[in-house]
């Protein structure tokens, strides 16, 4: 398949995704919030697939970002530390607001550079994934520890009022998915892309060759840190209540990491591919045999990794497919 | 040669790894067009003096000047972007690119901003090594021979003042040798680059380089016109050991 093709594909399932969402009764049906849940994954997935696919550089630490936007998001709007006055005015202006999810997405990417730049310039391989993974516990202890601006263990519920149909979820989710994609499309044709793929190849011959190869992986990792960060803020607009056991469960990093690897790891495709394919595969194991749902999740990725190790997209290692 | 023209100097230069002195008192001077070839046996500190050169390691001891600037342990990357470009003994393309995208990798970061149009740049530096045919293939498709010349492309296109070539023609056969220094020659002659040129193939340097440097358990043995070099007593005795009585 060429990549025009699979571009033109692409293009009509995003507008056949977008326009499903006003048939009469598709807000209400089970359909609308699994491919919500498809969306958010696929965002997740995306922004493991920056640093970890594209740049090479393989972060377990993603969970922790995610939980961070949900956090910032929760926060800012149960607190009010936005909008004053204005609030009163819109009680929805928190809902989906920009700068709020941007936000998310900045204390996320801040803190992905604190913890990026000793870790990167240290730490390669699995001991740079370890040392993600402590990364987020750390946060995760510290958030329970924060006392009232956190609500400790329990912590931070944001007013549910402003909820009524999950419409707005679905088409933010979409056109968060669609506009990560096409970012990442971008930044892999540009002169970054061009330095990312040359870290992730050989990092002694791209410094060798003039990139400050530091840089470039805190750069990635802070993007991933970011969309993740975004994509937490997008989940508090669903689940309200963000608790340290909710927002920073190990599966807001695992998941995506398969869905990235079974799609393809460092295709723009694959993770969304991977993410629509392996949320159904949990999902209906989840439905059909509830006790033992983890493990046709397991038998699914060992089958894919068997038969096809370079992921469904099969280009693995091209820049751009 | 006058010493405001010297390229790169190198003054007392050693490095130790804990006990193990691998360079001791290294002087060098590099001067523009020159093309100088470094041979000695193996385990002589030839890599090692590369290394120091493009701050993969820092020496001990000494200075390391590029022009008028001391580049004693900066950033590897500021190297190359000073203008100094390196091959690899085991050589380092990236393989998951097309040559094309090697190529501009070198003329995008490597030239730090010196290469005004990178696209003609990196396909003028393809040309040169004869691998225009082969621009949108994959490294990881490519032969030894090819990965080689592409490495030397990747630097040239990054129009580096001095170029260090670390044993281009290791794993080469005779006609892909040949081709090598017809590139060597060219990229000489037409870029105008200083190298320094590390090799095992002796025959290959005493024919090619003006200057030849023989290191030898990590001191400088000798330095000199190829014709001096091997008339050397102390070469001939690191190569084949001393005389029996």
């Amino acid at each position: 398949m060429s990549a025009r093709m699979l571009n033109w594909i692409a293009a009509l399932g995003v507008a056949a995704l977008a326009l499903a969402a006003f048939l009469p009764g598709a807000v209400d049906s089970y359909a609308f919030s699994f491919l919500f849940f498809v969306f958010l994954y696929a965002i997740m997935a995306q922004a493991w697939n920056l640093v970890a696919g594209f740049g090479g550089q393989v972060s377990l630490g993603n969970h922790a970002f995610f939980g961070l936007g949900a956090y910032t998001t929760a926060i800012l709007w149960s607190g009010n530390y936005l909008w004053g006055s204005l609030y009163d005015a819109y009680p929805r202006i928190y809902y989906f607001d920009p700068v709020t999810m941007a936000l998310g997405g900045l204390v996320a990417a801040l803190a992905a550079v604190i913890i990026g730049l000793p870790l990167l310039s240290k730490l390669r391989g699995d001991y740079f994934a370890l040392g993600t993974l402590g990364f987020g516990e750390i946060v995760k202890v510290v958030l329970i520890n924060g006392g009232d601006f956190t609500g400790g263990a329990f912590g931070v519920v944001a007013p549910a009022g402003t909820f009524d149909t999950l419409l707005p979820h679905y088409l933010v989710g979409l056109g968060l998915m669609v506009g990560v994609a096409l970012a990442l499309r971008l930044l892999m044709r540009s002169r970054y892309g061009l330095a990312l793929i040359a870290v992730r190849d050989d990092e002694m011959a791209a410094s060798a060759n003039g990139i400050d190869t530091l840089k470039v992986k805190v750069a990635a990792f802070a993007g991933s840190a970011f969309i993740a960060g975004v994509a937490g803020s997008l989940y508090t607009y669903y689940i309200f209540h963000v608790g340290p056991d909710s927002v920073f469960d190990l599966n807001w990093m695992l998941l995506p990491l398969m869905m990235t690897v079974v799609g393809g790891t460092g295709t723009l495709f694959g993770p969304i591919l991977g993410a629509f394919v392996m949320y159904a595969v949990f999902d209906l194991a989840r439905i059909a045999v509830p006790d033992y749902h983890p493990v046709i999740s397991g038998l699914t990725i060992i089958l894919a990794m068997l038969f096809l190790p370079k992921g469904l997209m099969r280009v693995r290692g091209r820049r751009v497919a | 040669m006058q010493p405001d023209e010297t390229l790169l100097r190198l003054e007392a230069v050693q490095k130790r790894f804990g006990g193990l002195v691998v360079l001791n008192n290294i002087d060098i001077a590099v001067g523009p067009n020159e093309l100088i070839g470094l041979i000695g046996p193996n385990g002589a500190g030839k890599s090692t003096l590369f290394n120091l050169i493009t701050a993969i390691y820092a020496p001990t001891r000494g200075r390391i000047r590029f022009r008028d600037q001391d580049i004693t342990g900066i950033a590897p990357h500021r190297i190359s972007r000073l203008g100094i470009a390196r091959t690899f003994q085991l050589v380092r393309t990236f393989l998951t690119m097309t040559a094309f995208e090697n190529v501009m990798v070198g003329a995008v970061y490597g030239a730090g901003g010196r290469v005004k149009h990178a696209t003609e740049a990196a396909n003028a530096a393809l040309e040169l090594v004869g691998l225009t045919a082969r621009r949108d293939i994959r490294t990881a498709h490519m032969t030894l021979s090819e990965r080689r010349m592409l490495e030397i492309a990747r630097a040239v296109a990054s129009e580096p003042a001095l170029l260090l070539l670390d044993e281009p023609m290791a794993g080469l056969n005779p006609t892909e040798i040949q081709r090598m220094v017809d590139v060597i020659r060219r990229v000489r002659a037409e870029k105008g680059v200083s190298m320094l040129w590390v090799e095992h193939k002796v025959d290959a340097i005493m024919k090619v380089c003006g200057r030849v440097i023989v290191l030898d358990h990590g001191e400088k043995i000798a330095d000199g016109a190829p014709r001096e070099i091997t008339q050397n007593r102390k070469v001939i005795e690191a190569y084949l050991g001393e005389p029996a009585a």
